[in-house]
């Protein structure tokens, strides 16, 4: 017993003097403080990435910038904020908690200097949405765009399969692959607890396709209901689809069961049987390895067409905006360079990412595919942001997910609306 | 004889249907073995089961990325490319030894003196103090979790180690004066009387009598408490953020790896086996107390 209260007493004497030293570690950066704390939500790949971006500031500047990704971003920073123990700067996934930041004063509004370089880089729609009360607080670096539609392009191609230009067009493509013996489309809303957001996400694109810009940002803001007859429109659009299971490979419970990234994969399977997923820019991580090889001969991609030609071929997407909590020395040098293309530039080349930039030079897009879909992005009339990501999180996070989930599952579009709508906080 | 020969077959029947449960029990964790074996594409594709059908998708890629950090190719200044390895599993393993050791360590030897006390001495409010310990058992943790940031944020412990081990000392005080209390009151009377009589006082009767007779029930709290705080993500997550890469635990560690929209899960099979090697250790070697443990103070007298 004694050697065991020794061998405790010696490893409790070790833990101090380690804490000691790391204790004097963190002190000697503070006295020179000049760390600056990044924190979002992005991690492994994409970190890495964004570390090599983070780098090119830190040899230019001397700061020392330093990014912290985390699997539990969206509570961590409310926590954070609340305690007072901020990120100097953070990345938000969604305009909503930068509203409620904003409204609660725990970040601080850009300094001039860095809205003048949004004004002269960015269209005005990335301004609006990093905006809150008049003042602007976020910078949109790395974002996303969803309106888009993939397929396995030898066996697309080998098939006479001819890109849709239209609904029409691709209700007549549907058909034209049913017939062939084929699925035409590939979905899965499988994802944790975020299982549905696939749904809401192909609801906002037909929605801005239906109803046009104006009424999708009255459906955001809850100036039409949730039960609108716009809405039940879109729906029945989507019902067209996933609710007919000579459309959807595996039909209602492939859907439901399986995982959004999974779901691009039965495209490249040998024969192949289904041809279309439709899913933002990221999903070409999910795709198999031999086909990431060689993406450019491999896969296909084409914007969702259009349904009513009045509102065109809308981009619906979506991104973080980088947050300042604390106005230090060096924060907003670091906000003003992720408004330069210097910033985007070398993870364009690498892919996986897309970049609003005006200023961007689409030749460093190190595939084909990302530079139609940043052309597609920048030059699009319309763009708007992901819906549920704008909508309370009761219903953008919560019912909105689990009424897309129980719609393919059989319930009826009326009764869906009207509980989603119920579920709107008041 | 005849009594003899049923005997035996009805105890055939039950180790065979031990013997089926185990193997249904296990069914799982070999599925993750064999998967984290494999190539991620095959594993993507097709069920762990279909795996020796195909020996050429079995690969040691995801132990290498695990054990040695992630392969990523990230885009330099000047439009060109580099090959980066990811943070390895090898810090993240130190920082959890870091965190847990104390973490265990600290609870035990307040604990222990706290049962003590609650069962051998009598001070004016010992009930009530015991029934306001009891009482935290059902506190969940969470409700905590803001006030002692912002308290931590005051005296600077906040991504500090020392901080985190008051934390989860703090969390599972509770528990573990409840169960050495259990077991502490029930050492016979008689033998701490006869210590008192040779003139040992509390400290000694402590020391020499209490810790030594309890450590079965030391030894299955520290199990309970090691694995608890090894597999911990929330509270290590709270007060060890902004830390740094360097003092990531492996289990926050394993969810950065696999990536922003888990795309990289199949790492996460690899990892389980290697985050497991050492709960794994602990627990066969302290097994034998473990059992007797379990027992704790749940027969009195």
């Amino acid at each position: 017993m004694r050697k065991f209260s020794k061998v405790m007493l010696f490893v409790l004497v070790l833990m101090l003097v380690m804490q000691g030293v790391w204790a004097q570690g963190t002190k000697e950066t503070a006295a020179q403080d000049k760390t600056i704390r990044i924190f979002g939500a992005f991690r492994g790949e994409e970190a890495a990435r964004f570390d090599e971006i983070i780098r090119i500031f830190n040899e230019k500047s001397g700061y020392n910038a330093v990014y912290e990704g985390s699997p539990e971003f969206e509570t961590q920073i409310l926590v954070q904020a609340e305690a007072g123990t901020p990120p100097d700067i953070a990345a938000l996934p969604q305009p909503g908690i930068m509203h409620k930041f904003a409204q609660e004063g725990y970040i601080k509004p850009l300094s001039s200097r860095v809205i003048g370089m949004i004004d002269a880089n960015y269209a005005p729609v990335w301004k609006d949405l990093g905006s809150y009360g008049g003042k602007t607080y976020g910078v949109f670096h790395r974002v996303n765009a969803k309106s888009f539609v993939w397929y396995p392009k030898k066996a697309f191609e080998a098939k006479g399969y001819k890109v849709p230009k239209t609904w029409d067009e691709l209700r007549a493509l549907q058909d034209q692959i049913v017939r062939d013996g084929g699925y035409p489309w590939s979905i899965g809303f499988e994802s944790g607890n975020a299982t549905g957001w696939v749904g809401t996400d192909w609801m906002e694109d037909v929605m801005l396709r239906t109803a046009g810009p104006e009424v999708y940002d009255q459906w955001v803001n809850h100036e039409i209901p949730f039960d609108h007859p716009a809405v039940k429109r879109a729906l029945d659009y989507l019902g067209e689809i996933f609710l007919n299971p000579k459309y959807v490979y595996g039909g209602a419970p492939y859907i439901l069961t399986t995982n959004f990234g999974d779901s691009v994969k039965p495209l490249f399977d040998k024969p192949t049987k289904v041809f279309m997923n439709r899913q933002g820019n990221f999903i070409t991580g999910f795709m198999p390895q031999n086909i990431q090889d060689n993406l450019e001969e491999e896969v296909g991609v084409f914007p969702l067409p259009s349904i009513d030609e009045k509102w065109g071929t809308p981009i619906l997407g979506g991104g973080d905006q980088f947050v300042v909590f604390n106005d230090k020395p060096g924060v907003q040098e670091f906000m003003e360079f992720l408004t330069t293309w210097e910033s985007g530039a070398p993870w364009a080349q690498v892919g996986g990412a897309l970049f609003p930039h005006k200023s961007q030079d689409f030749n460093d897009y190190g595939n084909s595919l990302e530079r139609e879909i940043a052309k597609a992005l920048v030059d699009a009339t319309v763009f708007r942001f992901d819906a549920s990501d704008l909508m309370p999180a009761e219903v953008g996070a919560g019912s909105f997910w689990t009424g897309m989930v129980e719609y393919v599952n059989g319930k009826d579009a009326k009764s869906v609306l009207s509980d989603i709508e119920k579920s709107w906080p008041r | 004889m005849k009594r003899a020969v049923k005997m035996t077959r009805s105890a055939k029947i039950i180790t065979l249907l031990l013997i089926l449960f185990c193997l249904v029990w296990t069914v799982p964790t070999a599925g993750i073995l064999i998967t984290s074996f494999r190539d991620s594409d095959a594993a993507a594709s097709s069920g762990w089961w279909t795996a020796f059908g195909n020996l050429k998708d079995f690969t040691l890629k995801n132990y290498d990325e695990v054990l040695g950090g992630q392969r990523f190719t990230v885009g330099t200044a000047g439009g060109g490319t580099a090959a980066r390895r990811g943070a390895s599993m090898g810090s993240a393993f130190l920082s959890s030894i870091t965190v847990t050791l104390p973490a265990v360590i600290i609870p035990i030897f307040i604990a222990a003196a706290a049962a003590y006390a609650f069962a051998w001495m009598s001070f004016p409010g010992r009930r009530i103090l015991f029934a306001m310990v009891i009482a935290l058992l059902v506190v969940p943790l969470q409700i905590s979790l803001i006030p002692i940031l912002r308290d931590y944020q005051k005296i600077g412990l906040n991504g500090t180690y020392l901080g985190i081990w008051l934390a989860h000392t703090g969390f599972g005080l509770p528990l573990a004066t409840y169960i050495l209390f259990n077991y502490i009151s029930t050492i016979p009377r008689s033998i701490l009387e006869s210590a008192f009589i040779d003139g040992a006082n509390h400290f000694t009767m402590f020391v020499r009598l209490i810790v030594p007779l309890s450590v079965p029930a030391l030894a299955s709290f520290a199990i309970f408490q090691f694995i608890w705080v090894w597999n911990d993500l929330l509270v290590a997550l709270v007060f060890l953020s902004g830390g740094g890469q360097m003092m990531e635990v492996v289990t926050v560690r394993l969810m950065n790896m696999a990536g922003t929209r888990g795309s990289d899960w199949h790492l996460l099979t690899a990892g389980a086996f290697v985050s497991m090697i050492l709960p794994l250790t602990v627990f066969l070697s302290l097994q034998k107390y473990f059992v007797k443990g379990l027992l704790a103070g749940s027969v009195k007298g």
